[in-house]
């Protein structure tokens, strides 16, 4: 596959000038901070509310973002004229998420500091972060992908953050509801787990688990995104 | 050589056939015009030689090299393409819209000021894309496609929102890249542009081509056989070309009656309708 580090800046410096001039779509980098600021001195289960805070803003951030600049691409026609140059799709895939990526990893990182959150493993918070980050950009660029219109990407996230953000909640009634058991296996499930786990020490096993479930989870979504780009972008 | 190389393509979309055994070649370095309505398939063919699409059946060549490999870096390097559907980026200016191009295509800074002054954009390059008018963002999105300056291009009415002047100056541009060397495959409806700019036409009619060749030979082909004199009276005579007629204008002649006399030609408007019992819309 062709991939150029040249391609890929000249799509990033784009995408950041669009973003920057975007105000509707980079407001969203407002949320986590006013999320951090808002619960900072709540009482509480520190992890647990670190993980609220963490899932909401990669639903709201990361996939939003990445789904309106996709869809925004489809809409005015600008993904067809970009596959026209010689830019692969590697290009166009990594130039637009690297954008995200970076946005999504320097606020977080930010609304992580304001929170005033400590762990005993940085290392691991930063991977577990960095991989959710990865399969987050892939959400938002299969929601951009499926809509139409700006608008419809806009609106095609909110399952993901009702979804993704509640499920760690839902499972506060798993013992009622078996079934629901199902979203102990949402990435955002994991996360609130492994945070968890590192507060109370866990065995690195017990640490390993959730972050293997998150990377499978990053790894079939960037598969499942690259596939639905191309065919995309092909039969239209 | 030739620059496209047609044979037999077929395009089907479900029950819908787009494209019937559509044959043609262009050789490198013509202007060719595919004329034709909306709906024609002149757009399907159009992908179909970009690898946006794949044909039902036939061969298709540009370059020399399946049309499928056009999706290839190298390949695209090589054509450059502007339809109905290309699009700018909003928020940025015009110079920064070239910027992208440049950078994706690796080309020097100084390619944007020579693709602007070919466009006559050069004054407004600071302007963003969202307060352009249709014609000048026409002209941008033709820079666009131009800036590598590339050995084929794929022209989709390209001087449709464009006033008389902006089309002189568009179509003086794509006769200098022409002489350069850029072959230009154009589809149009636009008649006076197929004529003034095209070696060479198509018409294209529910996926058939009707007729190929030169826009005179077709004119020659398709001509009523008649002749038109007009006398310094004001009356006009339709006259067909025979004895009688001869010896009527040299009567004409010898009075020195004769204002104009030219033979009644059909426009490529005319023969299109001629041809396919439809309006160019």
């Amino acid at each position: 596959m062709n991939v150029s580090l040249k391609r890929i800046q000249a799509i990033f410096i784009k995408d950041y000038k669009e973003f920057s001039r975007n105000y509707a779509v980079s407001i969203m980098i407002l949320f986590p901070i006013a999320f951090a600021l808002l619960y900072r001195s709540e009482a509480g289960d520190q992890a647990a509310i670190y993980a609220f805070i963490m899932n909401f803003s990669l639903a709201m951030l990361t996939s939003f973002v990445q789904a309106c600049l996709i869809a925004e691409e489809k809409e005015r026609n600008t993904l067809r004229s970009l596959m026209m140059t010689p830019a692969s799709m590697l290009d166009v895939l990594i130039g637009k998420s690297a954008l995200v990526f970076l946005i999504s990893a320097a606020v977080l990182a930010f609304s992580t500091y304001l929170f005033g959150y400590e762990t005993s493993n940085v290392m691991l918070l930063t991977a577990a972060l960095g991989i959710s980050i990865v399969l987050y950009t892939a959400i938002g660029t299969i929601c951009g992908l499926y809509s139409k219109t700006l608008l419809e990407a806009s609106l095609s996230v909110f399952p993901v953050l009702i979804i993704f953000t509640a499920g760690p909640f839902a499972l506060a009634f798993e013992e009622q509801y078996p079934f629901l058991e199902v979203l102990r296996y949402l990435p955002s499930s994991q996360l609130s787990e492994l945070l968890v786990a590192m507060e109370v020490g866990a065995a690195a096993g017990e640490l390993a688990r959730p972050l293997v479930i998150i990377s499978i989870w990053a790894v079939v979504l960037t598969i499942i995104s690259f596939i639905l780009y191309k065919k995309r972008l092909m039969d239209q | 050589m030739n620059a496209i190389s047609v044979q037999n393509i077929q395009k089907a979309f479900g029950s819908n056939v787009a494209l019937k055994d559509v044959s043609f070649e262009i050789p490198k370095g013509e202007i060719f015009g595919f004329l034709g309505p909306s709906g024609s398939g002149k757009t399907t063919l159009l992908k179909i030689l970009t690898a946006q699409l794949e044909a039902t059946g036939g061969h298709a060549a540009v370059m020399e090299m399946p049309s499928g490999m056009m999706q290839k870096t190298a390949q695209k390097r090589r054509f450059g393409i502007l339809t109905d559907n290309s699009g700018l980026y909003e928020r940025l200016s015009i110079e920064e819209n070239l910027d992208v191009f440049r950078r994706l295509y690796d080309l020097p800074k100084s390619s944007i000021d020579q693709v602007l002054h070919f466009v006559n954009l050069n004054a407004d390059r600071k302007k963003r894309v969202n307060v352009l008018s249709k014609g000048m963002r026409q002209r941008v999105t033709l820079a666009c496609a131009i800036i590598h300056e590339p050995e084929l291009l794929f022209l989709d009415e390209p001087t449709s929102a464009l006033d008389p002047v902006n089309t002189a100056h568009i179509h003086k541009g794509l006769r200098y890249l022409n002489e350069r060397g850029t072959t230009i495959f154009l589809t149009t409806h636009d008649m006076t542009e197929a004529e003034t700019l095209c070696e060479r036409v198509a018409i294209l009619h529910k996926g058939e081509i009707r007729a190929i060749g030169a826009p005179d030979e077709l004119k020659k082909v398709h001509r009523d056989g008649t002749l038109t004199v007009e006398l310094t009276s004001g009356e006009k005579e339709r006259l067909s070309m025979n004895e009688d007629s001869a010896a009527a204008i040299a009567g004409w002649m010898s009075r020195g009656q004769i204002d104009r006399m030219y033979t009644n030609e059909l426009s490529l408007g005319d023969i299109f309708i001629k041809l396919t019992g439809s309006e160019l819309v």
